[in-house]
């Protein structure tokens, strides 16, 4: 850029010189070529930097709040817990993602909403891979967990199951649980792939839990371990 | 030549502090700006009595109907929205308790200020006033020692917002519940004209000025 912009510049001034015109006039269009030259470089410079300021301003600034929330994260394991999402001490970034995407978070007294994208090795969730999430949740007065793919659901898919809530999954003994999220059809818990390939997400929702304001007492031990235990490709 | 790139590196710089400031003001007026956020869709729902449904949970063989624009919504959870604008009076929001758990949240354009889920109800009743600081001042200078009142009395950092309901439905046979649920929270504006002079909300609930230990604002 900064090569075109300057050649562009330099290119009447060469031309002019190269002219062959009479001595007075050339001196006469030398000068005020120089002094369009001045001038025009100072005008051009700074509609330059306007326009990389903006764009480079608004492209950013739409880059920051596309996706999802940039800040305000806290990784447990392979969670990440979004204590302040909905709270009105929200970063400007948070509440900006929330006002493009029309969300509407959970507040701190409501529930505390938690995301995984990859399992606890840290490999990202695939939806050809069979995965165990399984263990305690934190105290809350219900939970649900959820899977969704990046973007719309594919269509022609028969909705099955996106997820579980605390009362309908299935515990062992000791009130433990174990969903299993696969693209086959599984014995106990099972939680069908949203889709044929691609990434997945989980969402762990508490509702009405004492963790949303005190997200530091939760640790790996409190929060379903996601293991995968194999892929189909 | 050099004295031009020279002023061309000052131009890139001043560029790139600009693009910063320009950044900055973008991320914090798009919450102001946005039409798409929840309290300017919900505003439709303001002259109404009751939550405008945003998300049904499906039930049976009925898919969740396409008025949903939560972006990721939970399958389980029934979600309603009463938007208010204070100006026209103080707005009440009344719930009553049902098998399933129920919250109500407040949220203004910054996020939620309040929320509340039914275990704080008082006799099965939940009644929340969302209020700004001058109808709040009202309403204590008008209570009645004799006759206090059960509401929850909430100071709205801005006139407009919206309460939002939710019902958790526990297992899929409970949806159709939890969809009803949502419809059976009633939101009216309190206007002092249709109020009636002995039910005037009376000597104020402790937990109304201080949203509590499960205030959502911090």
């Amino acid at each position: 850029m900064k090569l075109t912009f300057s050649q562009g510049v330099g290119r009447p001034m060469a031309a002019g010189g190269s002219e062959p015109v009479p001595r007075g006039a050339r001196s006469g269009t030398g000068r005020l070529a120089a002094r369009l030259w001045r001038k025009g470089s100072i005008a051009g410079l700074v509609a330059y930097s306007l326009a990389l300021g903006g764009l480079l301003g608004l492209a950013s600034a739409d880059w920051a709040t596309s996706g999802g929330y940039p800040f305000g994260g806290v990784q447990v394991g392979a969670w990440t817990a979004w204590p302040r999402a909905g709270a009105a001490s929200a970063d400007p970034y948070t509440r900006a993602v929330n006002a493009r995407r029309g969300e509407i978070p959970l507040a701190v007294g409501e529930g505390l909403l938690l995301t995984a994208a990859s399992d606890d090795a840290g490999q990202a969730l695939d939806a050809t891979c069979t995965y165990r999430i399984g263990g305690g949740t934190p105290p809350a007065r219900a939970w649900t967990l959820t899977v969704a793919g990046r973007g719309p659901r594919a269509p022609g898919r028969p909705a099955l199951r996106e997820g579980f809530t605390s009362t309908e999954v299935l515990r062992s003994a000791d009130g433990r649980f174990a969903v299993v999220l696969a693209p086959d059809v599984q014995p106990g818990n099972w939680l069908p792939s949203p889709r044929a390939s691609g990434p997945v997400r989980l969402a762990l929702r508490l509702y009405d839990t004492p963790v949303a304001a005190s997200v530091g007492s939760l640790d790996r031990s409190t929060i379903p371990a996601i293991t995968r235990l194999g892929c189909a490709a | 030549m050099r004295r031009v790139t020279l002023r061309f590196v000052y131009a890139t710089l001043v560029g790139l502090v600009l693009a910063g400031i320009v950044h900055v003001v973008a991320v914090l007026a798009i919450p102001a700006l946005s039409e798409k956020d929840a309290v300017s869709r919900a505003r439709a729902s303001e002259s109404l009595d009751h939550p405008q449904p945003i998300y049904t949970v499906a039930t049976g063989d009925d898919p969740s109907p396409p008025e949903a624009w939560l972006p990721i919504p939970d399958p389980a959870v029934a979600v309603g929205v009463c938007a208010y604008d204070l100006a026209d009076g103080p707005m009440r929001v009344s719930a009553r308790t049902g098998p399933l758990s129920l919250s109500l949240a407040a949220h203004g354009r910054r996020g939620a200020f309040y929320a509340v889920t039914d275990q704080a109800a008082v006799r099965g009743a939940l009644d929340l006033v969302i209020l700004t600081r001058a109808q709040y001042d009202e309403a204590l200078a008008e209570d009645d020692e004799n006759d206090p009142s059960r509401d929850v009395r909430i100071v709205a950092p801005d006139t407009r917002g919206v309460v939002v309901v939710r019902v958790i439905a526990g297992l899929p046979s409970q949806r159709p519940a939890a969809n009803a649920a949502v419809q059976a929270v009633s939101c009216t504006t309190d206007t002092p004209a249709d109020e009636p002079p002995g039910k005037d909300p009376a000597a104020k609930d402790p937990a109304a000025k201080d949203p509590g230990a499960r205030g959502a604002g911090r």
